[in-house]
This record gives structure tokens, sequence and C-alpha cells, in this order.
């Protein structure tokens, strides 16, 4: 006889019998299990199976199918291993458990995995809001398919600059509160370098596994610092003269370290040598600075900057 | 917090993925008032109390009260005080594996510290898929850091240096931190400021000196809520092409779209006009202004101001 029952029901038993069964069980036998669950009719209660056990799948439970021999020789039979299914005993302690608290009341990802990821390991949120906190800002879906692409090494394809991508992901790095994806650019043939809050729509990954990590790969050097881009490009000079003022050339020595520093002026002003091959970049980087900056040399940068000023001075 | 209550009728997806983690979280402290489990769980009571009663008829065959999973609600309590199906905490999936290790990396960037939170790390490495190498998170610190953390935690006020690089400005002022705070790899930390009496943002780099006042400030009620700069008196809409949307990302935004060419539509508040004139010259005509009063004139006359040092 059929009994009404919820789905949500009906697939926490089906769990149940698969965890705790000793074998595999094909469908004939859940349905014998499951006394009126499942529909009477063959196919309907097929098709209920079906979506019971593509939900679960879809929630991480590693449903496992063999084909049998014997008896019920190429019949599928279903399981679930425990051992795949729960968490071991990590043996993390109080004090371990609150510091991972902290951190995730502390760290804002957007996507609320961390949450969950607490509540497995038997923490829970903290309820007051931390004097500090860091944002490291990603969304649920992407957040899941860059983790899997990266950890799972699966490909990933999205739309980046209004194309399409199908990427290797080699890594992600966060850096200055942004997301980074470094990754094999498999329809260019080439490294590339993606910002992820650039990506336009659904990051989508592979069903499987499919790259080689390259060795020693290390994220935070596959993508260049902000020093590192001034000095990467098509410019004529390599390196200019900037004479900064007093007020702003301890925080310039700072950024740019002790060995850019050419002078200090009795007035307190500094000079420093720059990387200026990005000139874009170079040029941005002094404006910074507004009236409280020079560039003095070469004469070609000088005067690229002179003319692009000219040029906002008159617009309209 | 997040809201992430929906509306409308629950999955069975959802009520069971739900359940699975709390199942374990309650056998694991037996006895927790209802509203506790469901302030936690960010869902309503109703809802809680419809997922237990399934779990409670829920086990396997014979379905004996003895093969059901043993959980129950005893006035406004949930108790799982006997172990029984589905009582072991499920595996972590490699999002919630990224997120946890993620967020315990830059915790310990932030604190300096080792600790619990390194040991933590080491017991959630073998659950990894793969090596965790290619995840690599900054997170840069700054002086006076630590001592603003403090100071929120003490509710105390500090005596600040602060420099203000639009206006070349200089301020020494008393303030008393409320957050600390990171965007896009500045350091801010809000707070009650004596000069204008208000709550500012000063940005921590920009501190050039602190000291401890010793005083203790009355407690505040709505810390939490405001943490960006909501209330600049002006604003201006900007159009970006997309060589220089870096430029103005790092801002917040009132309103922002992303046009088909890769160019962005910006709504800014406008903090001072020094600020946004550096910004225009900086963009140049990669940025262009759409609306706002305030940008009147203002590229010419930054252009302007800096030539003049040029042709001194």
């Amino acid at each position: 006889m059929e009994i009404k029952i919820s789905q949500a029901e009906r697939m926490l038993n089906l769990l149940a019998l698969l965890v705790s069964s000793r074998q595999p069980l094909t469908l004939k036998r859940i349905r014998h299990q499951l006394a009126g669950q499942y529909p009477a009719g063959d196919s309907a209660a097929r098709a209920s199976f079906e979506r019971d056990k593509g939900e679960l799948r879809k929630l991480g439970v590693p449903i496992e199918m063999v084909t049998l021999g014997g008896d019920e020789a190429g019949e599928g039979a279903y399981i679930v291993e425990r051992r795949s299914f729960e968490l071991g005993d990590l043996g993390l302690t109080d004090e371990e458990l609150d510091a991972l608290q902290m951190a995730v009341a502390t760290v804002r990802l957007g996507a609320t995995f961390g949450e969950e990821a607490l509540w497995k390991l038997g923490g829970e949120r903290a309820l007051d809001v931390p004097a500090t906190s860091v944002h490291l800002p990603l969304d649920d879906d992407n957040a899941a398919a860059l983790a899997s692409g990266v950890l799972e090494r699966r490909l990933l394809t999205f739309r980046y600059n209004g194309e399409g991508r199908v990427v290797q992901p080699y890594g992600l790095l966060a850096r200055n509160g942004s997301w980074y994806l470094i990754g094999f650019d498999q329809l260019r043939g080439d490294k590339r370098v993606f910002r992820v809050d650039r990506v336009e729509g659904a990051i989508v990954a592979s069903e499987s596994a499919a790259f080689e990590l390259p060795e020693n790969f290390d994220p935070s050097r596959a993508v260049p610092t902000e020093q590192e881009m001034l000095a990467e490009g098509n410019g004529e000079a390599d390196v200019a003269t900037v004479r900064v003022d007093g007020v702003l050339a301890s925080r310039v020595a700072g950024e740019l370290g002790e060995a850019a520093i050419i002078r200090t002026l009795d007035d307190g002003s500094m000079e420093f040598a720059v990387p200026c091959r990005n000139v874009s970049a170079f040029r941005t980087w002094v404006l910074a600075m507004v009236d409280r900056a020079e560039v003095l040399e070469p004469e070609s940068v000088r005067t690229h900057l002179i003319e692009w000023l000219t040029d906002l001075e008159r617009a309209g | 917090m997040a809201a992430r209550k929906k509306r409308g009728p629950r999955g069975a997806g959802d009520r069971v993925a739900k359940l699975l983690v709390i199942i374990p979280w309650l056998v694991k402290r037996k006895r927790v008032k209802l509203e506790d489990v469901a302030r936690e769980f960010d869902m309503s009571v109703d809802d809680l109390v419809e997922d237990i009663m399934l779990a409670s008829m829920c086990g396997v065959p014979p379905y004996s009260p003895d093969s059901l999973i043993d959980i129950f609600i005893d006035e406004d309590m949930v108790v799982a005080e006997v172990p029984s199906i589905l009582d072991r905490p499920v595996r972590l999936n490699t999002a919630e594996l990224f997120a946890i290790v993620t967020m315990g990396t830059a915790a310990m960037a932030v604190s300096g510290q080792q600790g619990p939170l390194a040991s933590a790390l080491n017991k959630l490495q073998p659950l990894m898929p793969t090596d965790a190498a290619s995840i690599a998170v900054e997170v840069a610190t700054v002086p006076y850091l630590d001592e603003l953390r403090h100071a929120v935690e003490r509710g105390t006020q500090v005596a600040i240096d602060y420099f203000a690089p639009s206006s070349g400005a200089r301020t020494s002022r008393t303030i008393t931190p409320l957050r600390v705070f990171d965007r896009l790899g500045h350091w801010y930390v809000s707070a009650d400021d004596d000069r204008s009496g208000e709550v500012r943002e000063f940005r921590v780099d920009r501190i050039e000196a602190m000291s401890d006042t010793g005083r203790v400030a009355a407690p505040r009620e709505d810390v939490g809520a405001k943490e960006w700069f909501s209330d600049a008196p002006d604003r201006v809409t900007l159009r970006v092409a997309s060589d220089a949307r870096w430029l103005v990302e790092p801002y917040p935004f009132i309103d922002r779209a992303v046009r088909d060419d890769g160019s962005l539509e910006v709504t800014l508040g406008v903090s001072s006009p020094q600020w946004l004139g550096r910004l225009l010259v900086r963009g140049g005509k990669s940025i262009e202004v759409i609306a706002g009063d305030v940008a009147h004139g203002l590229r010419n006359d930054t252009a302007r101001r800096i030539l003049a040092r040029y042709t001194k």
C-alpha cells in the first residue's frame, strides 16, 4: 500500500537506510525496506527514486552504485560508505573551535560556506560583532566553482572581457581585497590572470578533474605587484627621477623602499628613481600626488606628462 | 549577518541538507532552546519545529521507536540526548573547506598570531582534496592596527595625528574607535571624531602618530551598522572606460552598472573636491563626467595646478 509521505522524509529514510546497510541494495530491496514510501508502479517508483538520489547527490551525499553478480547479475545496487559520508573525528579542541569561530566572524567572504563548515565542525556562529573585519568578497555560486576548479583540478568555463574562456585554474590569490584567478587559458594557449569580480555571469566547473598543476606554482608570484607593473611595458625609458615634496616623501620612501631614494633635499623633499616602462601606470602613480610631485627626467617622460596635463587643462 | 531566510515553500533538498547539519550539532549539545537553534541556523521557529518533527519520524526499518532519529521537542527545548541514526557530522564539501581555510588564513594574517587557529588549520589540512598551496591570501597589515583593535574592544579614546593626502593637511584629533575594517587593500577605522562631532572613517595607514588617552568613552548601541562612507555631501556620476576601471573600483559606490563595451557607469559619494579632481586627472579622457555639479571645471583646474609646477 502506498503511504503519503513528503519527499524530504523519504529522502532522509533512504539516506538512513543506505548509510546503515552493510551491503549495496537494489531498488527492489530499497522499495521493500521503505514499504509504501515509493509509488506502487515500477516506472513511477524508479522516477521518484532517481529524483531522491539526484537530490541527495546534489547535497554531496556519496551514493555509490555497484553492479551485482550472482542471482541478481547485472542489477544496480546502492550504498553510502560511512567513511566517505561522515566527518571523522578531527580532535579539534574547544580553543581551536573558538579560534575558527572568530575567523569566520572576522572574515567576510560573501559566501556562506564558512558558517556551514563551522556547524559541521561542531561550532557555532559568534554572537558579538568582532572589532575587526576583513573583506574578501565572493558570491556563493562562484566560490563553489572556483574552489572545486582549483582544489579538484576541474576546468572552469566563464565569460571575461566579452569573450568565452576555458581555463585550467592553477590557483587563486586574494590581494588588496580582490580575488584573482590564475590559470591556463586553453582557447588562447597562454597563462592568464583574471580578476574574479570582473567575470561576467556564472563560472562553471567541469564534471571531473582535467589537468595537472605546474610544478612549484605560487599564486602570489603569478600576479605582478603594483611596483612590478610599473616596470612592465613598452616605454622608452627604464627609470624616471621624481621629486616628491616633504609632506609625502617619507610615505613614498616607505612604498618604494630605501633603495629608490636618490637624495634628500634641504627642504625635506626627496628624489626617487621609479620604474616607468609602463607609461600609463607610471603616470597614474605620479598624478596620485597631484602637485606635490614632479617628474624631473628623462625629458621624454616629463614631456609626456606635460602634454597629458595640457590636454586636460584645455578640454571642455 | 546576511539575511538568508527565503520566502516561499522550502525545497526537500534544502530541508534535508539543513537537518544533516542540525542533527549532529544538537546531538553534541543534547538540549538547546528552540529559539537559540532557530537563531543559530537563521530560520523561523515554525520551520525549525516542522523540520524537527519530520526528522523524528525518520529512521530505518522497521521504524519502531528505537530505530528512529531520537530527537524531540520538550516545551521550549530541542532534545537530542541519545546518539542515533545520522548523528555524525557529514564531511565538509570542497567549497566549505575552501571557505574555512581561507577565512582562517586571513584571520591569522591579521592577528599576526599562530596559536589555536594555526593548529586548527593543521587539523583541517588532511581533508583538503589537494594541496591548498594553490590558494594564497594576502592581508596587508599596517602600524597601529593592534592598538586600534584594542581601543575598540576596551572602548578607549586615542589621540591621533592624521594626514589627508588630497589636501596635504595634518590634523590632531581625539577619536573613539568603533570598528576596524579593510576594503580593497586599505585598512580603515570607523570612529567618533571629536573635531567634527560625527562618526568618520579614517585610513589607518594615514595615521602618523597615536597615543592612548586613557579615557573610556560612554558605550554606544548602534555600532555594527555603519561601516562605510554613506554620508558624503556630494555625488558624481562617471562613465569609466574599461582601462581605467581599476582607478574607480576601490571606492564605495552608490550605484554602478557595467556596459556592454566593458565601461562602467558609476555614481560615487564625493568626500572632497580635491579627491575628485585627483581622480579625474589620473583617469584623463578615460573618465567622463555624466552628472554632478561638484565636478564642474575640476579636472581643468587640477591639471592647471599641476602644470604650474612644471612651468615655474
